[in-house]
């Protein structure tokens, strides 16, 4: 150690033998402290009870009701499944999504949808979520045909980062919507009329065609009431508008223009993936600052085979992964232009996942051999992942066979 | 549905079972894989560290919990940490120097106090000089302890907790003296001016305890440690070493599940006999390194509750249950010279009555009380240009968040974190609100989320004098009721820390190393 200038120091505190005394005793006087204490097991752990209650592992719900939105749009309400365990439905920010887990066709799922009630709604027992039919959707489908009032659902806790927060966020929130992009926009506005937040919420929805338009209704009566609140622009893509008041073409630069000054706003953008490059470069003409542009999460991309970087030389390959699950191994086929969590969830090995997005890490993985592609646009890996080759199964694509180790479920 | 498949679950014999990979846990399980101990690892969450971690948001990559690393230590003056890391380990991980020790703000007018410390035993000696004539000498003294505290409890480990006591009372009286008594008590006795003693225990609120109460012995040392070996941060955040430790179990042939939670620690006739865990593995070894406190290995896993002793429980009643975190995280798209953030520690409190700001910590309002860090002084490039990195923490005690409703929580912790900004801004004369790009703000409950701590806690037991490092390695064996069970990281025997806790995991898995050998469960190499 450290021997140097060792001049001697002489401590003293109470004085020499007192404080040699003191040290003798330390352990026989924290013996009768222990001695002397309650041998009452502790039972209660408010804060950790506090935490299930707002991100619990799991709710168990039953559909209460479906609603026709439109000819290609659902809401699906649905209130707690006390039978199962869940008693009461966890509060959540609105922005915030459910991730689903279902099982189609024997194959078993997740998908995010944003939740479109209000958390006041959550507390007064009931989530809704609001769903467009996908042509072709693997899930969409099976809803349409399958689900009924009283089917048993089971979701994540209410998770993502797309909402409004005030001490980052301007007072005016512009929504920009398209389709059901709508979803968290409804949760928002419920949300400020309903506990009066001081913020003014812009909404400009583009829509196909007028029938098209979810809760179109709903958000002219808010407006109506609340002016000084809401404002509805609803822009209409088709040729032949009939809507009064509407804006018609796409959500361009002029038209924001318009309705707002885009220095004093903060954008959240939450609706299809050309929406977003359309919008963006809209956008750019304002010369924003980052922070003033949210956007919601992309979720799986689309057409994965055109985006920049991907090795188009494989496009049609599919590859062997030796997959690690807890104490199994077990080889499993995958396409190339399909995500390494799609190839786990058709061999039904259940993984973990949550947005499906790149974005909330549940189902980060280790990569032990093989070669990946992963989507520029949805890679939120943490540093320390990308160097020690852990990955997220979601927005991970494979290159070669793989030897990869998944986490189980929780 | 089924909900666990069968053949995924673990039911294979292992030397040790870890469960946590805290900084403790990860140690524990590389020190005994290293070994060639067959060891699994469980940790509850999907990721290794506890609260040594890091998350992303937008552009930011940022910190959770570490402000800075006691004992590591610049490779020409290696600290324990940077010895286990380097020489035992040889992790992959980069820790880069902190640039100074402290800024120490009190935002109270009539206190003026805002100065930098500087690292260096004669650096701070010489600075604390300029801002206080003639405490320099007293000082001195302080930091003299602490080198004889130092070498005290390197003879202590050394002679493996069994000293010879004619030595301990000549070479160590010092450390013998002192061992009972608070900070207060011992920097009194040293004659160091009120001032003074206002700046050198600017770092009390790492332990949490106002020096009324904490124990000398473990606040000089820190404060020692500090200066002579300065403090370190790991460049790409503590995700970076925790995932390199990882890696090295893997190496060392140590297995690692995540996502899997421990439910039950299997006793039978005061022995450790398996684990069993949510996922429905059923695992059998005679060995547990538990991550988890006592308070939560006791009263929640032990199995079946007959095996845990009365005396277990009053232990853990008659210890104080420490803090828990609040930490704003802030991503600023302005650079540290846009905004005039200089430095890279900021204490910034009321004043320096610790009773005080203590008391504060015991309401649901803002602490009087924050340690602030600007990640980009030390590390320029940790975020992109033109931007940086900022966090603020402060803490409150146990019970002050047992009554929010969920409905109220955003509106509360939200109100917390503007306040702390706003003190920042005060006292620092900077503006941070206009820049904020990405902001997240952790409460007791996300402390509890992430790791499952017993109430959020993170700071483990309280170090009064009686419940410090010291009184806790004398009685180690004597607090241990259940064989085969070792308990590490910071509720640990060295007290919280990161130090503490990755040299506690070490402590843990040599323990349980002596016993596997003994017991002719593991050959000595």
């Amino acid at each position: 150690m450290n021997g140097e200038d060792k001049k001697e120091l002489k401590v003293k505190i109470k004085g020499g033998i007192r404080d040699l005394i003191a040290f003798a005793k330390l352990v026989p006087k924290r013996r009768k402290r222990f001695q002397r204490a309650s041998s009452e097991p502790i039972t209660s752990d408010p804060i950790n009870e506090f935490a299930n209650k707002l991100h619990p592992k799991k709710q168990h719900l039953i559909i209460d009701e479906i609603r026709d939105e439109t000819k290609s749009t659902k809401t699906i309400k649905a209130v707690p499944d006390l039978d199962s365990g869940t008693n009461s439905l966890a509060y959540f920010r609105p922005g915030q999504y459910l991730s689903l887990k279902v099982e189609v066709n024997g194959v078993r799922i997740t998908r995010p949808y944003s939740i479109s009630s209000s958390p006041t709604d959550a507390l007064k027992g009931f989530y809704e979520i609001t769903i467009r039919k996908v042509e072709d959707g693997f899930l969409t489908t099976n809803i349409w045909d399958k689900w009924k009032v009283g089917k048993k659902i089971t979701c994540s806790d209410p998770e993502g980062f797309f909402y409004y927060e005030p001490l980052r966020d301007k007072n005016h929130i512009v929504a920009i919507a398209g389709g059901s992009g709508i979803a968290p926009f409804r949760s928002m506005a419920k949300e400020i009329i309903e506990t009066n937040i001081d913020v003014k919420l812009t909404l400009i929805y583009g829509s196909a065609d007028e029938e098209d338009i979810i809760f179109y209704e709903e958000f002219k009566e808010l407006e109506k009431t609340y002016p000084n609140k809401i404002k509805v622009v609803i822009v209409l893509s088709c040729d032949e508008v009939n809507l009064e008041g509407c804006e018609t073409g796409f959500i361009t630069a002029n038209l924001i223009k318009k309705y707002i000054d885009a220095n004093e706003c903060s954008f959240f953008i939450c609706g299809p993936q050309i929406m977003y490059d359309f919008v963006e470069n809209q956008l750019k003409e304002f010369n924003l600052p980052p922070k003033r542009i949210r956007r919601e999460a992309y979720g799986e991309v689309k057409e994965i085979i055109n985006l920049s970087g991907f090795p188009k030389e494989v496009a049609d390959n599919a590859f062997k992964i030796k997959v690690h699950i807890g104490s199994l191994i077990e080889e499993i086929p995958a396409k190339a232009s399909e995500t390494i969590l799609v190839a786990l969830e058709k061999a039904n090995l259940n993984p973990p996942s949550s947005c499906r997005s790149g974005e909330c890490g549940f189902c980060r993985s280790l990569l032990i051999s093989g070669k990946i592609y992963v989507n520029p646009i949805s890679d939120w890996r943490r540093a320390a992942d990308k160097k020690f080759n852990f990955f997220h199964p979601c927005s991970s694509y494979p290159v070669s066979d793989l030897e990869i180790k998944i986490p189980r479920t929780r | 549905m089924i909900e666990q498949i069968t053949e995924q679950q673990f039911s294979e014999f292992y030397d040790a079972v870890i469960i946590g990979a805290g900084n403790g846990g990860l140690v524990a399980a590389a020190t005994l894989a290293l070994k060639g101990a067959k060891v699994l690892l469980l940790e509850r969450h999907n990721l290794p560290g506890g609260f040594a971690s890091s998350f992303v948001r937008g552009r930011f990559e940022f910190e959770t919990s570490l402000h800075e690393l006691a004992d590591y230590g610049p490779s020409t003056n290696k600290g324990g940490i940077r010895a286990l890391f380097e020489d035992k380990f040889n992790l992959d991980s980069e820790f880069i120097e902190v640039p100074e020790a402290f800024r120490l703000i009190l935002t109270d007018p009539n206190e003026g106090i805002d100065v930098v410390m500087p690292f260096g035993i004669e650096e701070f000696l010489e600075a604390i000089e300029k801002e206080v004539p003639g405490s320099k000498d007293s000082v001195k003294k302080f930091f003299d302890l602490g080198r004889d505290i130092t070498n005290a409890t390197a003879y202590l480990g050394a002679t493996r907790g069994n000293p010879d006591q004619s030595v301990l009372l000549k070479e160590h009286s010092n450390f013998l003296k002192t061992t009972a008594y608070t900070v207060d008590d011992v920097q009194n006795a040293l004659n160091i001016p009120e001032k003074a003693r206002k700046i050198l225990n600017a770092y009390w609120v790492y332990l949490g305890l106002p020096t009324s109460r904490v124990n000398c012995t473990i606040f000089t040392v820190m404060t020692y440690v500090y200066m002579l070996r300065k403090a370190y941060i790991p460049k790409n955040r503590s995700h970076d070493f925790t995932t390199a430790l990882d890696a090295k179990i893997r190496e060392f042939g140590g297995k690692i599940e995540y996502n899997t939670k421990v439910e039950k620690i299997l006793v039978e006739n005061g022995k450790v006999i398996g684990v069993e865990t949510s996922n429905g593995d059923k695992i059998k070894t005679n060995h547990v390194v538990c991550n988890a406190s006592p308070t939560l290995t006791y009263n929640k896993l032990i199995y079946p509750k007959s095996e845990v002793p009365e005396i277990a429980y009053k232990e853990i009643n008659a210890r104080s249950h420490a803090v828990s975190t609040f930490v704003v995280y802030m991503g600023l798209d302005a650079s540290t010279e846009e905004l005039g953030l200089k430095d890279y520690s900021y204490f910034i409190y009321k004043n320096m009555d610790t009773d005080e700001l203590y008391e504060s910590l015991n309401e649901l309002k803002t602490p009087k009380v924050q340690a602030t860090i600007c990640l980009n002084s030390a590390i320029p490039d940790c975020s992109p240009p033109g931007t940086c990195i900022l966090s603020i923490t402060t803490a409150f005690l146990p019970g002050v968040w047992d009554n929010v409703k969920p409905e109220d929580y955003f509106k509360i912790k939200n109100k917390i974190a503007e306040e702390l900004i706003d003190n920042f801004e005060k006292a620092t004369g900077t503006s941070i609100k206009d820049h904020i790009e990405e902001i997240e703000i952790a409460t007791p409950q996300t402390c509890a989320r992430f790791t499952g701590t017993y109430n959020g806690i993170v700071y483990g037991y309280e170090p009064d004098p009686w419940d410090s490092f010291i009184p806790r390695l004398m009685s180690m064996n004597d607090e241990k009721h259940i064989e085969g069970l070792e308990f590490c990281g910071g509720f640990g025997k060295r007290c919280h820390g990161y130090s503490s806790s990755l040299k506690d995991g070490e402590t843990a898995a040599l323990l349980t190393l002596q016993d596997l050998i003994k017991k002719g469960e593991l050959k000595n190499e």
